[in-house]
């Protein structure tokens, strides 16, 4: 009973949410956030960082706009087809935005875990030279995004790749890296999506800990 | 309800026809198009991005004049005024590109630099602790690269020819006295400083930046770590002692604390020495290092390391019976420094600090007792100033306090220096655009006891290629003479070169390829009649050059797991110097050196297999039987050392190494009798190495919370 009646609550909470009037930042922003979420077009990252740059202008106090034209910068960062000196000129303008956020919003897990994401994008774009010298500071950031907030499932399923390829490499087993992403999966699963989107808050990652998850059976 | 809906329609198509409708394309300065750009009303949502046809339109609602915002990374921003009147605007920009200091030309030439950041680098720092060979010595790492010699029987780091002493040493851009640790005559030293403090550094073999002084051939600048990962401590046990280090870190500063022991007795009992060693080498070293933040990018840094050592050795006398002649050292040695660096707004930035360096060496020959006791102080001041983002000017002061002094203490007889020096130097360094830049400087320095005022200039310019670099380097250098030197003779001046470099330099795909030729002009070098220990008639007469050209070629790719490189240096030196009365050859530049580098990793062994190999053409040397000086050659030199890494658990490493694996007998030269012998000829020694092979093995573990963290930068 007691459980039903917190997700009516919840429930309630959700359609008030939806239905107050959105600003038109908030209009924009969630807009934009759908797009950037949805696409792995080069271009259309691009675009998206161009649009969150274009809102941040704006909003100078919201972290959000700078989050999300960093996490597409570093949606640009990993893109395959890109060559070293384009992908690290994409990761840097991510710091540099991510760092500026951090500053509107220090001590947010989901600002620290974008700041290790760029980190891991910056040793995939060279594994063989910064494999070593760099692994050790990704997951120390992610590590200190959980210490933040232990349930954050971008931390949590950022954490669990590094484990899986820690584990690979010293032949270990992959107990450590599939418990957590299994973790992050259940909070994916367990967060009222619409709700998060709302209020602008990340929700992007779902589909890492899904496959994640998949391999690990 | 059809007119409510007819007017909505009305309304909805006044909207639009009021709207404004902005197009057009965005290229660069030739004309090349740029995608991705956005193009925005500034104070509004209004905008888009161009297409990859450089083409971009959108609508906005705006009236009366606005101003066109055009952003695109590696471009200059531009702002253009539009007039908004529901009439289709179409826009065509053009955008300059912008100094992008990660990704624009940088000067190469002379310059070998270990950067986990940069991009014009041979090294990684990491690949100093995992060089075969290298023993962990930051220097014997270095002496795998194009423009070195190894010199078997002296251990420091020779330069393009130059002597040992032509080369400075900077902790965080501060001198440092003897880095090299003190030893006896034709035993060979290391670097005094572990690899692991370091992350990065920054090794030139001439050419190099007005920024440092006092030094012929080469400058090696080691920046310290800025902020340690995590607490935790580092264990290693090996073959020739251990030690123990402990690193706390806050959120603002850190602190890490180390000792160390080390003896080879145990292991010379063991391994037969072809030296005849009296007392194994022994030592004990502590340090402590400080990191404190300043602001968001500034540090304040302290480092501060003490040890003591000693050994006593027989060195034969050539064509004598019996041991030779007893030389016992103990050496004792600090070195402190304090240093920051600070971003002060407005494009400025500070950096500078103080360092101290004593080392105090008594050695007994035979019965004689000796103390000399060496000093140096140095204190830096640098402003920086970022007038834009392609042009710079840097501002220097310093003020060097050496002193020297010597005892014969049986005679009570006792003699020293002291000399101050003041420099000041400026560096202007401006891109034309990424593909070139320019650096100027200029060093001036006075020494009270010379009583001279000097001034060097230095240039350089780097042009980006198609494929890879070129880069150019001259400059002159001044060094005053040995303190030994001077101390018998105060008004000694400066020692003087004259650099020329030409440098290629190509970083593709996990290749490096490096291609220098270098021209190297001395003058002004201490001359003097007798021997070195009792030097007659000192002057400077001295003169002489070194030229040649030298390749690296480094391959991460090419076999799967596996990083090597080669390198091969040509060095055609002559100079009259020290006691010799003609150019020659001298014993420390053989003509032509290389050396292969290979490390694979085999994961299924958890293990880092190495290997190195390092060869020169053989050492110069008098043979006073003959006529003439350096008349001779010793036969080649090589060296192939092996090493092995294996992590059996991620906190753990298991490192083991020999050198010379095939024991070959190395020869760096001959010591002949002072006197001929009953038949007239000069009884001679070869001078070689301390044993056939030099085997290691340690065990280094690390205590932490996260149980991934190891020593890897231990090895």
């Amino acid at each position: 009973m007691k459980k039903l009646f917190s997700v009516i609550a919840v429930f309630l909470i959700t359609i008030s949410i939806v239905t107050a009037q959105e600003t038109p930042y908030q209009k924009v922003m969630k807009k934009e956030i759908a797009t950037l979420i949805s696409t792995d077009s080069l271009n259309q990252l691009q675009s998206s960082a161009n649009a969150f740059a274009r809102i941040a202008e704006l909003n100078t106090k919201e972290w959000q706009p700078l989050y999300y034209q960093g996490l597409a910068y570093t949606f640009i960062g990993l893109d395959k087809s890109l060559s070293l000196d384009l992908k690290d000129a994409a990761l840097a303008k991510a710091e540099e935005l991510i760092n500026k956020a951090d500053v509107l919003s220090p001590n947010n897990a989901e600002i620290v875990t974008v700041q290790g994401f760029i980190l891991m994008a910056k040793v995939s774009a060279d594994p063989g030279s910064r494999g070593q010298s760099l692994s050790g500071q990704v997951m120390g950031t992610f590590g200190k995004a959980l210490t933040m907030d232990s349930k954050n499932p971008r931390a949590l399923i950022l954490m669990s790749q590094m484990e899986y390829g820690l584990s690979k490499f010293f032949g270990n087993g992959t107990e450590k890296a599939c418990g957590l992403a299994k973790e992050s999966l259940a909070v994916f699963n367990s967060q009222n999506e619409d709700a998060l989107e709302v209020a602008l808050q990340p929700t992007w990652g779902k589909p890492l800990a899904e496959n994640m998850v998949k391999g690990c059976k | 309800m059809k007119t409510i809906f007819t007017s909505l329609l009305l309304f909805t198509v006044l909207a639009s026809s009021a709207q404004t409708r902005i197009s057009g394309k965005i290229t660069d300065q030739k004309g090349i198009v740029i995608p991705g750009a956005n193009i925005y009303i500034k104070g509004t949502y209004d905008g888009s991005s161009s297409d990859l046809n450089g083409s971009f339109q959108f609508s906005t609602d705006e009236k009366g004049k606005q101003i066109l915002v055009i952003q695109s990374i590696g471009f200059k921003a531009k702002e253009s005024e539009v007039e908004c009147a529901a009439q289709p605007l179409i826009v065509n920009i053009s955008l300059s590109e912008s100094i992008n200091l990660l990704t624009a030309v940088t000067i190469t030439a002379g310059a070998m630099e270990a950067s986990d950041e940069k991009k014009a680098v041979v090294l990684k720092p990491l690949d100093i602790l995992t060089t075969s060979g290298a023993m962990g010595d930051i220097t014997a790492a270095f002496l795998t690269l194009p423009g070195t010699s190894t010199v078997g029987n002296d251990g420091r780091l020779f330069v393009r020819g130059g002597g040992a002493s032509e080369t400075s040493i900077y902790i965080d851009g501060l001198q440092v006295g003897n880095a090299f640790g003190s030893t006896v005559s034709n035993v060979p030293t290391r670097t005094r400083f572990s690899p692991n403090l370091f992350k990065g550094s920054f090794f030139s073999t001439g050419g190099y930046s007005a920024e440092f002084g006092q030094a012929l051939s080469s400058a090696l600048a080691l920046n310290s770590l800025d902020m340690p990962l995590r607490n935790q401590g580092d264990l290693s046990i090996m073959t020739l002692g251990g030690g123990y280090t402990q690193t706390l870190v806050g959120k603002k500063n850190a602190l890490t604390a180390s000792a160390n022991y080390f003896n080879l007795a145990p292991y010379q009992a063991v391994v037969k020495q072809k030296f005849d060693w009296g007392k194994s080498p022994s030592g004990w070293d502590s340090e402590i290092s400080l990191k404190q933040k300043w602001g968001k990018a500034g540090f304040i840094k302290g480092y501060f390391h003490t040890e003591g050592g000693g050994m006593t050795i027989w060195q034969k006398e050539p064509g004598a019976e019996g041991r030779g002649q007893r030389v016992k050292l103990d050496n004792s040695y600090s070195y402190g420094n304090v240093s920051f660096r600070h971003s002060g707004g407005n494009n400025w930035f500070f950096s500078g600090g103080a360092a101290f360096s004593h080392n105090r060496d008594a050695i007994r020959l035979d019965q004689t007792p000796v103390r000399q006791v060496t000093q140096l102080v140095h204190t830096k001041f640098v402003a920086t100033k970022d007038f834009t983002p392609g042009f710079a000017l840097k501002n220097g002061l310093e003020w060097y306090v050496k002193s020297y002094s010597e005892a014969l203490l049986n005679e009570s007889k006792e003699r020293d220096i002291k000399d101050h020096q003041f420099n000041h130097f400026i560096e202007a360094s401006y891109y034309f655009s990424n593909r070139l830049i320019a650096v100027g400087g200029l060093r001036s320095g006075y020494s009270i006891l010379a009583k001279q005022y000097w001034l060097t200039p230095r240039f350089s310019l780097a042009y980006k290629l198609k494929q890879g670099q070129l880069s150019f380097a001259a400059g002159k250098f001044k060094q005053l003479p040995d303190e030994k030197l001077r101390v018998l003779q105060t008004n000694l001046a400066n020692t003087e070169a004259t650099h020329y470099i030409l440098n290629y330099f190509l970083v593709n795909n996990n290749r490096t390829f490096r291609a220098e030729s270098f021209y190297k002009i001395y003058d002004n070098l201490v001359t003097y009649s007798g021997t070195t220990r009792e030097p007659q008639k000192i002057g400077q007469n001295g003169s002489g050059y070194a030229r040649g050209v030298d390749f690296f070629y480094r391959d991460k790719k090419t076999v799967k797991g596996t990083d090597f490189w080669i390198t091969y240096s040509f060095v055609d030196s002559k100079r009259k110097f020290a006691a010799y009365e003609s150019l020659i050859q001298p014993s420390f530049a053989p003509k032509h050196n290389g050396s292969v580098v290979v490390k694979h990793f085999v994961g299924k062994l958890k293990s880092q297999l190495g290997t190195s190999w390092s060869w020169n053409s053989g050492y110069t040397y008098t043979n006073p039987n003959l006529a003439g000086e350096m008349q001779n050659k010793t036969k080649m030199y090589s060296d192939l050392s092996l090493s092995w890494s294996w992590l059996p658990r991620p906190n753990v490493i298991v490192h083991a190494a020999c050198s010379n694996v095939l024991g070959r007998e190395n020869i760096f030269g001959y010591r002949y009798a002072s006197q001929p012998g009953a038949e007239g000829n000069y009884a001679s020694l070869p001078v070689g190495q301390g044993a056939k092979r030099f085997a290691f093995i340690g065990l280094f573990i690390t205590l932490s919370k996260d149980r991934n963290a190891n020593q890897l930068n231990n090895l």
